[in-house]
């Protein structure tokens, strides 16, 4: 007792050690709070009361003394209020380590990985039923990563249609990135979140765990233009981010994008001599181009009074798609040797404006660094460059409304953006202020030139 | 970039015969490709379109999965009969719907309405084959979402049940609810509940309404325009389109077509300065 009174200011009082209440009893109690009362900070003191047998029992812990009688309570006050000294008397009677708690799992993510996928079927928590998991100290934390034991619900196994037609990004993963999970008990199927897009044709998307280190090795099969065509095969050995990045829903600016750009287009490239294409699936992949208005026009060489004011979006004739099969018989616009400049030629029996342009308008280079860059004619240097690419479903569709059809093209693969070579760009803006300096006709004598 | 080595260069041809009809759809909801499940497929249904041509609106219209592990059929036949109200109403009536007789309409597929989304910039699409580049020129950019006006109905109707059906409540469906008087239909439903009396009193707040807003003069005017635009919209027939996936006969021979036939070198009429110069407002 008198370590605890240590700490009290010895001030007036003449409290006798060990002996809380007021000092003198006189008829009526002083109500000031006595020094004796009040801790150095200020605080109230708690004065100490003998405790219950009962709730002796929390400090069974520590003590294997059985709940003591009132001789022992002096060692346990003694005890409970050194521990007390530090926190103001509250620490009485807790113990140190807390004691075991029985949690139990409950809520939409009580089971884990496996319940992912029967939302549909959610009923009662199952967590009701299942044995309560007793965890130690510190895991609770734990419960929805770790498996191991965890009884989850048993599903009834989905019709295990693969969906192998559908935009699925698929990786190799060593044996080693395993996650090795327990046995499963009680009929419980254990399925790793990654995989859940395997279930079931409508299973929802699985979102992809980045995996640094094994990005060289990853194998992505990039949206698939077809169902069927396996363009995975072109793409096994490189190392690809774009997908990952488009699922993150990210925007990777980092330099390996337009490497992949570059391999895209070489891949392209290269992979034309390949002879097994099927020929009900098309191999060729759609990108997408984004150029600034207005795209430049184009006339072929021997151009008489052709519209020169041709944008892209003017509407031509609808039933150009049914004349261009017949291209090849038609003759073709602007041929070496016309003289008539007939870009129109043939092909428009209607009043069209509009001819149909066709030919070779530049050329695409590709170069080792990554740039790619577009030039056309007359000098036109135009970089091209990755733009953000969408992850969800872009389809190029042809609409037919003479024959009244819809025709998917295919999917879009990759989206590109083109702007101009400034360089070029400036330098062309250079030359033509100078031409223009120099047309000007400088009647005014009191003009002064500046240069 | 001097010691940047040239790897390769496709000659990039450029064709618009196929234009003004080359279309991009975007469905961004999607990251799947557009298919009948298989276990719709194989009662027969397929992914069927629509257009409204002047407009420029198009529906396509995907058949669901109907497997009982993810679909629940009792909602469904909730859900088509008021779809089917729903397409009365608003005269977009799929006529060639086929029921069985006696059997109530049920919800078989996804309607994706389309957005016609402004472009920015000249788009084109590109193939490469054969180490070329093929170009043509993207007039249309659409953005596909699933409509779900039938739940409205369903709400409708929910509310109506509560109180007394009565007439006076179809012909305010009228016009669409304006986004600036939500007050008319909250109170509807907190005093549905009471009487009858409430739903003249809604009545007659809209009708105030419509006076406050004539008075207005300008506003009323914008929203005069749009109640014509989504007016003239509905009252527009609907044009059935086939649907080619990308493997019918047609879709191919339509593939072929972006490839240019022409080898010969065109010659610009541009500047690259007409990029400058075609910036508005600089």
């Amino acid at each position: 007792m008198e370590d605890s009174r240590s700490t009290s200011n010895a001030d007036a009082s003449s409290t006798p050690s060990g002996t809380p209440g007021p000092s003198a009893p006189k008829a009526i109690g002083s109500l000031a709070k006595k020094p004796s009362d009040v801790t150095r900070q200020g605080s109230q003191r708690l004065k100490f009361v003998p405790t219950l047998p009962s709730r002796r029992k929390k400090e069974e812990v520590k003590q294997e003394a059985p709940p003591p009688t009132i001789p022992n309570a002096s060692t346990d006050r003694g005890r409970g209020r050194g521990r007390g000294r530090g926190r103001g008397g509250e620490g009485r009677g807790a113990a140190p380590r807390p004691p075991p708690v029985e949690m139990t799992a409950s809520g939409p993510f009580a089971m884990g990985p496996a319940f992912a996928s029967t939302s549909a079927r959610r009923s009662a928590p199952r967590s009701n039923f299942t044995p309560i998991v007793p965890l130690g100290p510190g895991n609770a934390a734990a419960l929805g990563a770790g498996l191991s034991g965890a009884a989850g619900p048993s599903l009834k196994r989905e019709k295990e249609t693969i969906a192998s037609n559908v935009l699925v990004e698929k990786e190799t993963k060593s044996e080693v990135d395993d996650d090795y999970y327990s046995d499963p008990d009680e009929g419980v199927e254990i399925i790793d979140m990654e995989n859940v897009r395997h279930m079931d044709w409508m299973a929802p998307e699985s979102l992809r765990k980045e995996r640094r280190e094994k990005k060289k090795k990853k194998v992505i099969q990039v949206k698939i233009e077809d169902p069927s065509s396996p363009l995975g095969l072109k793409k096994k050995e490189e190392a690809i981010d774009i997908e990952e990045v488009d699922l993150a829903n990210a925007l990777d600016l980092s330099e390996s994008e337009e490497e992949e750009e570059l391999e895209d287009l070489i891949d392209d490239f290269a992979l034309q001599g390949e002879a097994d294409q099927d020929a009900d699936v098309r191999q060729e992949r759609l990108y997408f181009f984004q150029f600034p208005e207005p795209f430049p026009t184009f006339v072929p060489n021997i151009s008489s009074t052709s519209p020169t004011t041709m944008s892209v979006d003017e509407p031509s004739s609808d039933s150009r798609p049914r004349k261009v099969s017949f291209a090849a018989d038609v003759k073709p616009p602007g041929p070496s040797g016309d003289p008539a400049g007939a870009s129109t030629g043939p092909e428009t029996e209607q009043t069209k404006d509009l001819p149909t342009i066709d030919g070779v308008i530049g050329q695409l280079e590709v170069y080792r660094s990554g740039t790619v860059k577009m030039r056309l004619s007359n000098g036109i240097l135009m970089d091209v460059t990755g733009a953000t690419q969408p992850s969800f479903l872009q389809q190029a569709v042809h609409l037919d409304l003479q024959n009244k059809r819809l025709h998917v093209m295919g999917e879009v693969n990759k989206r590109f953006v083109v702007s101009p070579d400034i360089d070029t760009l400036l330098h062309a803006m250079e030359l033509r202020d100078q031409a223009e300096v120099e047309a000007m006709p400088i009647d005014d004598t009191n003009l002064i030139q500046m240069d | 970039m001097d010691n940047d080595e040239l790897i390769s260069v496709l000659p990039i041809h450029y064709s618009n015969s196929l234009s003004p009809n080359v279309h991009i759809h975007q469905f961004p909801l999607l990251s799947r490709p557009l298919q009948t499940p298989p276990a719709a497929a194989v009662s027969g249904k397929r992914i069927r379109a629509r257009i409204k041509p002047i407009t420029r609106r198009l529906e396509i219209h995907v058949p669901v999965d109907p497997r009982p592990e993810v679909w629940n059929g009792e909602r469904s036949k909730e859900l088509g009969a008021a779809r089917q109200e729903d397409d009365r109403e608003k005269n977009q009536d799929v006529g060639k719907m086929k029921q069985m007789e006696g059997e109530e309409p049920r919800l078989i597929e996804v309607r994706m309405r389309s957005e016609l989304i402004p472009q920015e910039g000249a788009y084109m699409l590109g193939v490469v084959r054969n180490g070329q580049l093929h170009m043509q020129p993207i007039s249309e950019t659409h953005q596909f979402r699933p409509t779900l006006t039938y739940l409205d109905i369903m709400s409708r109707k929910s509310r109506r049940s509560r109180g007394d059906a009565g007439s006076d409540e179809d012909s305010d469906d009228g016009p669409p609810p304006d986004p600036d008087e939500p007050p008319p239909v909250q109170t509807a439903s907190k005093k549905e509940k009471k009487s009858l009396e409430v739903k003249e009193v809604q009545v007659s707040a809209r009708r105030a309404a419509d006076d406050k807003g004539n008075l207005q003069g300008g506003l009323s005017a914008v929203r005069r325009e749009m109640l014509l635009a989504i007016r003239a919209e509905e009252d527009e027939v609907w044009q059935d389109l086939d649907f080619c996936d990308g493997e019918t006969a047609e879709g191919h021979e339509v593939f072929e077509a972006v490839f240019s036939r022409n080898e010969e070198h065109l010659e610009c009429k541009s500047d690259i300065t007409a990029f400058l110069k075609g910036i508005k407002g600089l």
